[in-house]
């Protein structure tokens, strides 16, 4: 696999200062640009053991149903030529409706769900699909500046196939009003690198009564078809 | 979103609230049910941010694509991942079996609040008879390679500082 260069302004600014804690943690030095055969040939491979009864249902990890909005996320996950990204591990978490995270350092004044942990995993598909359900995440402050609070959203850690595709993102939800206020969002100069991270909803994947569906693609680096089409 | 022109997803941080959600993995590869047929060595170091205080949320993956026959009967084979403590520090122990010369102890990579992209670097050890083989220490300018190699400091035991900035600043990758 190859990767080529990415395009001005589509990753975020590693020094971006109206977010804070860019200032002193984000390298002044440029990636260096390297030839390396491993990372772009090989990755984990983690034993199908690893993945747990509701690992794709976070409103089944309690005795009882969570409160909130119940929804169900899905997309493709592929590389820069559309091919699927198959059989690839992928992380989620979030805060719950309230907008508060199952975490020892998040004192924000709202309730914790005692029937909502907001972390699940899965493995894409052929495809490269995958699908979860959940709860759709509360905004919540957090401090960076006078009213700052960050929009909904959902964390997404991915693998890829090979271990130069890792990537960490965040899924964002159509037309939320915190965008232009939202140092991390704002931290991508992209405008179109930017909507890329929000999700589109879909009344395909909606389900009945029970959900509204969200459908949420993902393009990992790497171009060129590695053999044996992984 | 339909993104059918296939344009990368850019990243964004883990901001500080990842602990619960990447456990499964920190206790899956935890030293202590670390099963390997290879000797191991510890790395372990100081997360540093640009003033030299301690970065204490941030978290650190090592990947030994080598060690994973050694360790196949790993939920994650020759996968590490820790959590930096209190203090910044962070500790991992390694797989060391037969590797092509030259290629680092393992491939690491930085998460943290406040870092909008993960960072890609790798760490070397000092008393690898193959460095000077490295395919990958070739590229980096001679004067930054040492930002990549652990030092000894016990039976073992090797010391790798990471450091975000600074005249230290550790050699963070981008791959071709």
């Amino acid at each position: 696999m190859k990767f080529d260069d990415v395009q001005p302004g589509v990753w975020p600014e590693l020094i971006y200062p109206a977010y804070k804690s860019t200032v002193k943690r984000g390298p002044l030095q440029p990636a260096l640009r390297i030839d390396a055969r491993v990372p772009v040939s090989r990755n984990i491979d983690p034993a199908p053991r690893i993945l747990l009864p509701h690992d794709t249902d976070l409103t089944r990890r309690g005795e009882k149903a969570p409160l909130g909005e119940k929804i169900v996320v899905t997309g493709r996950v592929v590389d820069e030529d559309g091919k699927p990204v198959r059989n690839s591990l992928i992380e989620v978490w979030q805060a719950n409706s309230a907008g508060r995270y199952w975490h020892q350092r998040d004192n924000h004044d709202a309730p914790l769900d005692p029937n909502f942990f907001g972390f699940g995993k899965m493995m894409t598909d052929d495809d490269g699909r995958y699908r979860f359900v959940s709860i759709k995440p509360g905004p919540y402050p957090w401090k960076n500046h006078d009213k700052a609070w960050r929009p909904a959203h959902i964390h997404f850690s991915l693998f890829g196939n090979v271990y130069a595709q890792r990537l960490v993102t965040q899924m964002y939800f159509p037309s939320d009003p915190l965008f232009p206020y939202d140092p991390i969002f704002n931290s991508i100069p992209d405008e179109a690198a930017r909507q890329r991270l929000i999700a589109r909803f879909s009344l395909d994947h909606t389900v009945g009564d029970e959900m509204l569906g969200y459908e949420f693609d993902i393009v990992l680096r790497g171009r060129g078809a590695t053999p044996f089409g992984l | 979103m339909s993104n059918t022109d296939y344009q990368i997803t850019t990243s964004q941080t883990i901001g500080p609230f990842s602990h619960e959600g990447w456990q499964w993995a920190v206790d899956f590869c935890a030293p202590a049910r670390l099963e390997t047929s290879a000797p191991t060595v510890v790395v372990h170091g100081v997360l540093y941010d640009g003033d030299g205080n301690p970065i204490d949320d941030a978290q650190i993956e090592a990947w030994l694509p080598e060690a994973a026959a050694v360790e196949a009967s790993q939920e994650i084979p020759g996968f590490r991942r820790t959590p930096t403590g209190k203090a910044g520090e962070f500790s991992l122990r390694l797989s060391m079996p037969e590797r092509p010369a030259g290629e680092p102890a393992a491939y690491v990579t930085v998460f943290a609040r406040g870092l909008t992209k993960h960072q890609f670097t790798a760490v070397f050890l000092e008393d690898d008879a193959t460095l000077a083989q490295s395919a990958i220490l070739a590229q980096v300018p001679a004067e930054r390679r040492d930002t990549l190699v652990a030092r000894k400091d016990g039976d073992g035991r090797y010391r790798w500082d990471i450091w975000m900035q600074t005249d230290k600043e550790t050699v963070f990758f981008d791959y071709r």
